[in-house]
């Protein structure tokens, strides 16, 4: 039967708050775009995409208020982790050629 | 407990006479029961075995002697390339998983079935799909192809060859592999009996979860490599094509990212089967189980990091070549510690000399050769002069069927009986086992000596003092077959006409062996409440 | 059955998630190629990412955003079984959906009548990096529209199967799965945004 903790866990208001959180973050990134950052341009905007891809998961996808096991909640962590291993075992190569 | 039923009314209906929704051959390709869909793969993937075998036999034919034998070097590149691409996509990868997995592995945490049973389905139907797709583009396009199963840029890019539908096919491969993790992570999550904790689990379980996972990540990659491949074909997109900026290395990357790990996919559930075996028939619990559960993981993770060490003479920068030699000696140690855990096992045990057991020592001898030899590759210095040769080939022929080969043997020595009832003969056995042997070192050793003397792989013609050895091999090979067919005539003789079995004819304490053989469709008739652990023997 | 139907639910989640791994593993290999070829090519990404359009990146980029709320908003609906609200909000969804790709077609049917694409004569002028730059572009853009396409596909089966009742308050794990692919969608273009748009 249906959860009913999960159920009252996540309401309208709080959807409605993070969408507008998304398209804060989304200003954000675009107005600091136009300016010349150097080599940290890359690094903010990723770091705003982070964000913005973490509050959809927390929040949207209900990764927060998943309970039990902590395989959901170490999911995506552990997959960052993997894919900084394989960029930066892979830039251990093309950089250094 | 064994009982031998003679005449006697069994009273459990088995798996394969339990009503299924559609009648005769459609009850089996659209049944959805795990034990089923195993037999499904069994069958399938023993006939790719079989094709692969006697392209090997042509492929050894072909070597008898320096210079053209009996085909053109085009027919000799197709014949490696197909025998790469069968061996290790139709067979070895989904191997162990797709058939063992698929049958026991609900049965060992004490469940009915998988948690998608229909998706499991879906996936020996794409399983099918691929296989189908990668033979027709023998007869297809620019006809078989050439490119050894590795398809490495810019040589696949260019050849005129049927790259498009042979790589389409092993793309859509990948999907029958990744949904088969997928299913299995969460089945071992979510369906363990009551009592089954999760350090009660089988070895053989710990395995397949650890391979389920590898599945799951690094299969894409190969994915989304192979689509990159099939599109700088088609549209010129650039990404591996150098006059256009594209690095080749770049491929050889991203190709490897899948298919270092994609070797312990392959060896990983092997391992579980020989961790298995063993407490069995040495009469003892398992030296060290939570280490071999670990390493388990442990081979998993390390070794999805190790994959330059095929790159070692690419062009890639020696800071790459030094951390992925680094790496891949940790990986090894792991590996050494089920080796040791398992002799551990058997020392001091009540040996009892079956067939499982024979192959399963013949696994850890051959493995222990094959995974040696892959140190020698580790060290940075002997790889310059090893790599592309046959020493690389006799290394993984070593570890893979020497290893992976020799546990499916032990595998359906040990549960055919469980699937089918029957007992096949032994005798026999001991004799294929025999013949098979011999062969296989017959055939492999000599390449060691030839890589070491510098012989390169892949080559159609070969200078004249390689002569000795090469026909040595050959000769081999031709012993190793009639071993394997022996072997196989006897086992697949045992599944209709050998001696009937009950529930535990090895005395096993795992759960497929408190079941009848062969397994009802439900496989217990009530969830068991597990109290133990998978080897105990303490109180049988 | 021996399943607990709670336990059913969650293997199900357990499922879609493994799932999404492993599409997050896919569009990953293009990532790696991106930070790869923009690392040996930075001021040639810089130059052909000045030609795509930031307005209409952006407008794409608030309709995805969107779609991820009216998804979330569906399934809440239907959990407080609210079927109307739900279609109302699937069919925002799918709408907006729709946006985006109408968008991207645009987008790229403005590249090719300008003889922008792999391989064509104009493009390999160029030098190297902004050919990769385009390479990658219409890969990663073509893969990701292409999941939005399935998702679409998805979505209005998902919609079929509320109106007649199949997908429910009780039976809604299908729908919450079609939401977590759906999110995904949005996760990737939320990264293919600054990476193609904003990095002038």
């Amino acid at each position: 039967m249906e959860n009913k903790e999960e159920f009252l866990a996540i309401n309208q208001k709080t959807y409605i708050a993070v969408w507008v959180g998304l398209i804060i973050l989304t200003g954000i990134t675009v107005s600091v775009a136009g300016r010349n950052l150097g080599r940290w341009g890359i690094a903010v905007a990723l770091a705003i995409a982070a964000a913005k891809a973490g509050v959809v998961l927390s929040y949207f996808m209900h990764l927060k208020y998943e309970k039990g096991i902590g395989l959901f909640k170490w999911m995506i962590p552990g997959i960052m982790v993997l894919f900084a291993l394989f960029i930066g075992l892979t830039f251990f190569d093309v950089a250094f050629r | 407990m064994t009982e031998k039923i003679l005449g006697e009314v069994q009273p459990a209906v088995p798996f394969y006479k339990s009503p299924e929704r559609f009648g005769g051959m459609f009850g089996w390709i659209f049944s959805t029961d795990h034990k089923r869909i195993g037999i499904l793969y069994l069958l399938s993937i023993l006939f790719f075995f079989l094709t692969g075998v006697s392209l090997g036999f042509l492929m050894r034919l072909e070597l008898l002697a320096p210079g053209p034998t009996l085909m053109k070097p085009q027919t000799y590149n197709a014949l490696f390339t197909l025998h790469g691409v069968i061996m290790i996509f139709l067979f070895v990868i989904p191997g162990i998983p797709a058939i063992f997995g698929n049958f026991f592995l609900p049965i060992q945490i004490g469940a009915r079935d998988v948690a998608f049973p229909r998706i499991n389905l879906l996936s020996w139907w794409i399983y099918m799909a691929g296989a189908l797709l990668a033979l027709l583009s023998l007869f297809t396009g620019g006809g078989p192809i050439d490119t050894g199963w590795t398809f490495y840029v810019p040589y696949s890019l260019r050849t005129t060859v049927n790259v498009p539908l042979a790589v389409f096919g092993v793309f859509v491969l990948g999907f029958s592999s990744i949904l088969t993790g997928i299913n299995f992570v969460t089945t071992v999550h979510w369906l363990r009996a009551p009592g089954m904790t999760w350090f009660r689990l089988p070895l053989f379980v710990w395995s397949l979860y650890a391979t389920a996972w590898v599945q799951i990540l690094v299969t894409p990659v190969v994915g989304i490599t192979l689509l990159l491949t099939l599109l700088e074909r088609l549209v010129g997109v650039g990404v591996f094509d150098p006059a256009k900026g594209g690095d080749p290395i770049l491929y050889q990357h991203l190709f490897w990212i899948y298919s270092h790990p994609a070797v312990y996919i392959m060896i990983l559930p092997a391992m579980g089967v020989i961790s298995e075996i063993l407490p069995v028939f040495a009469r003892r619990t398992i030296f060290g189980y939570k280490a071999i559960a670990f390493s388990s993981l442990a081979i998993a993770s390390v070794g999805s990091l190790v994959w330059g060490h095929h790159m070692f003479v690419s062009g890639q920068s020696d800071l790459a070549s030094l951390i992925f030699s680094f790496l891949t000696f940790l990986v090894a140690v792991p590996s050494a510690i089920k080796v040791f855990n398992w002799v551990a096992t058997l020392y001091k045990g009540s040996i009892e000399v079956e067939p499982p057991l024979l192959f399963s020592l013949t696994f850890i001898f051959l493995f222990s050769i094959g995974g040696l030899t892959g140190l020698f590759q580790g060290a940075l210095a002997l790889d310059v002069h090893l790599h592309d040769t046959y020493w690389i080939v006799g290394h993984f022929h070593y570890v893979i069927f020497g290893g992976t080969g020799f546990a499916i043997f032990g595998a359906l020595h040990y549960w055919l009986p469980k699937m089918f009832g029957r007992m096949y003969r032994k005798k026999i056995s001991y004799l294929a086992w025999a013949v098979i042997f011999v062969g296989f070192n017959t055939l492999y050793f000599p390449m060691l000596i030839l890589g070491w003397e510098g012989m390169p792989r892949r080559y159609y013609d070969y200078l004249a003092p390689f002569h000795t050895l090469q026909l040595i091999s050959t000769i081999g090979s031709w012993i190793l077959i009639a071993g394997l067919i022996l072997m196989f005539v006897n086992l697949f003789y045992s599944i209709f006409k050998g001696e009937r079995v009950g529930d535990n004819p090895w005395g096993g304490a795992t759960l497929e062996w408190q079941i009848p053989s062969p397994p009802i469709r439900e496989n217990f008739e009530k969830i068991p409440t597990v109290t133990r652990g998978p080897y105990d023997y303490g109180c049988s | 059955m021996d399943v607990h139907e709670n336990q059913h639910s969650e293997g199900s989640k357990t499922g879609m998630w493994l799932f999404i791994l492993s599409e997050i593993l896919l569009f990953g290999g293009l990532f790696i190629l991106y930070a790869v070829y923009r690392f040996k090519h930075p001021s040639a990404f810089h130059l052909a990412a000045e030609e795509l359009s930031r307005p209409l990146g952006t407008i794409n980029t608030l309709i995805l955003i969107t779609s991820s709320l009216t998804m979330a908003l569906s399934i809440l609906s239907l959990k407080k079984g609210d079927r109307r609200s739900s279609l109302m909000f699937l069919a925002a969804t799918l709408f907006l959906g729709f946006l985006f790709l109408l968008i991207k077609y645009f987008e790229w049917a403005g590249k090719i009548s300008h003889q922008i694409f792999p391989d064509s004569p104009r493009l390999l002028e160029r030098n190297q990096g902004e050919i990769l730059f385009y390479g990658l572009y219409y890969s990663m853009t073509g893969l990701h529209a292409l999941h939005l396409l399935v998702g679409l596909g998805v979505l209005f089966a998902m919609g079929f199967l509320i109106a007649k009742q199949k997908v429910n308050r009780a039976n809604i794990v299908p729908l919450e799965n079609s939401g977590l692919y759906w999110h995904l969608v949005d996760i990737i273009w939320i990264f293919l945004f600054p990476l193609f748009y904003l990095i002038t």
